[in-house]
């Protein structure tokens, strides 16, 4: 069987252990006496929704700063992670319609002028747990997003090097995602116009430091304010083309119903489009589901985010969307990264409570009470709820 | 209570508890019991783990379309397995299960 093999190549020690715990059949013990959970170097806490591939949900709880830091910042991959990765070898190629085709090396990337953007990164299946009737995916809950601060050249920088032909309409970016058996290899591509914004990056670190594996060393794309998958890691070709890339990553994947789709519904692929920026959505980040809470003065605290847009306002329910009264916004604030906002709530019984959230930004759109069903479950951002118990 | 005691005490619970294996996230997930299981974990935890499986909860239409995905994309299926197959998942992993329950990974002391 291949999958002892497998799991040698790509997974931690501590997965491996367990594989071999499993083989030898003596894992009560050893779940025991030793590692009790999976280890990822640099990942703390997190959610496993899978480990190989990789996808790792931040537990809303940490969303606590506006910053996410590294370590609780969500992993999303289609496919195994590079198994090598030698920066010193590694080059980027920009081709296509383009003038002057060339290939760059990191050494003379890292020598561009670096421009930094901070993002709220969201995967477009963030919330597809909570989708129903249930769709196909991983199954994330509502941690598949975290703000990060990017830096590196601009993509319009590399391009502009190379020339875009007047036939150029789109670039395409592939990276180094080692793809098992007949899968379509994950590449996408974005419309020329987002490539040359000013805010579109070929990031090289995050957070200040250099891009962990997990989020796409030694250069990924930073397409600000759109879904995760526009941000390809491990970056190595950017490709000028003169329709929108054709594969199973733009299409099927990655695309929405053109019009409302009734749960459940089938959607002919000739009545999508593809996800790009991403929606208005707000999440609680405290108190957690389930809390039972003291006292009279509990703030609600959360984060709200709306893509390319900014948030206008955050409003907050505790009588189960009967009223609503304005949270009020953090200072922190940058063109494509989330606000920050508290509600100081002051409960005059004790007994359940909905505390439900709900985001509008400046475009006028506002979070729906039910979330826009589609087939994929992508861009979940119903109102958001957390059931909480005031004691007396 | 040492951890040897208590891993005494809890042994039969555990033993009686399945789920419980399921969930601890240093081992493998395992695919349920049943006679399509080995051909199952065959077919489909070698590019992927049983995780990615487990957590599903879908119609078996839906499944249909998943198998026949994977078969396309690579997965070893025995055209005379793939009925068993999809309704082995079906039975398991069909929309009236309840959510799957995600396991965290170890804290790493060295972000503390
Ligand atoms: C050749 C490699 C390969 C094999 C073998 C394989 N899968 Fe997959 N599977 C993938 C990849 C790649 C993805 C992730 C696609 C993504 O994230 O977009 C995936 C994802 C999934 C998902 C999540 C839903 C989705 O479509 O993304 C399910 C469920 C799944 N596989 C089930 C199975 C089953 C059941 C089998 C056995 C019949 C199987 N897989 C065998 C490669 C494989």
């Amino acid at each position: 069987m291949t999958t002892r093999r497998n799991f040698v190549g790509t997974a931690s020690g501590a997965v491996f252990a367990g594989a071999l715990a499993s083989a030898i059949g003596f894992h009560p013990l050893l779940a025991w006496a030793g590692e009790k959970s999976l280890a990822i170097p640099g990942k703390d806490g997190m959610l496993v929704r899978s480990a190989r591939f990789l996808d790792l949900e931040m537990p809303v709880e940490y969303a606590a700063d506006w910053i996410t830091p590294t370590h609780h910042f969500f992993v999303r991959n289609h496919m195994h992670e590079p198994s090598t990765l030698d920066p010193a070898g590694w080059k980027l190629s920009i081709s296509g319609e383009v003038e002057k085709p060339y290939a760059i090396s990191l050494t003379e990337l890292s020598k561009l002028a670096s421009h930094s953007v901070t993002n709220t990164l969201e995967c477009a299946g963030n919330g597809r747990g909570l989708q129903n009737p249930k769709v196909p995916g991983v199954q994330w809950g509502k941690g598949a997003v975290g703000t990060g601060t990017f830096s590196g050249p601009q993509l319009r920088v590399l391009l502009e090097r190379a020339g875009v032909k007047s036939a150029g309409k789109h670039v395409m970016f592939r990276g180094l995602d080692q793809v098992p058996g007949k899968v379509p290899p994950f590449i996408r591509s974005i419309p020329l116009e987002k490539a040359m914004d000013a805010d579109t990056l070929v990031a090289t670190h995050m957070n200040g430091a250099v891009l962990l594996k997990h989020h796409g060393f030694p250069a990924r794309a930073l397409v600000p304010g759109w879904i995760g998958a526009a941000s390809c890691k491990w970056l190595t070709e950017i490709k000028v083309l003169d329709k929108e890339f054709e594969g199973n990553f733009m299409s099927p994947g990655y695309r929405m119903p053109n019009t409302a789709a009734k749960p459940g519904e089938a959607v002919k692929p000739e009545n999508t489009h593809p996800v790009t920026a991403l929606g208005v959505k707000s999440l609680i980040t405290s108190p957690a589901d389930g809390a039972a809470l003291k006292g009279r003065a509990i703030a609600v605290h959360g984060m709200a985010w709306a893509g390319e847009a900014d948030i206008a306002r955050v409003e907050v329910s505790t009588d189960a969307g009967t009223t609503w009264k304005p949270a009020r916004l953090g200072h922190d604030h940058a063109k494509y990264a989330w606000r920050q906002w508290t509600y100081a709530w002051q409960p005059q019984k004790p007994g359940a409570y909905v505390v439900l959230s709900r985001a509008t930004d400046t475009q006028g759109r506002v979070q729906p009470d039910q979330p826009v069903w589609n087939p994929s479950g992508y861009l979940y951002n119903a109102i958001d709820q957390v059931k909480v118990h005031v004691e007396a | 209570m040492s951890k040897l005691k208590l891993l005494l005490v809890l042994l039969p619970v555990l033993a009686a508890a399945p789920q419980f294996w399921a969930q601890s996230p240093s081992l493998a997930v395992e695919l349920p019991p049943g006679p399509m299981k080995a051909k199952a974990t065959t077919a489909c935890a070698e590019c992927h783990e049983a995780r990615i499986i487990v957590q599903q909860r879908l119609s078996s239409a839906a499944w249909t379309k998943e198998v026949d995905k994977m078969v396309k994309w690579g997965a070893v299926v025995d055209a005379k397995d793939r009925d068993s197959l999809i309704e082995y998942f079906s039975a398991n992993f069909g929309p009236e299960q309840p959510v799957y329950v995600p396991s965290r990974t170890s804290v790493d002391k060295r972000q503390k």
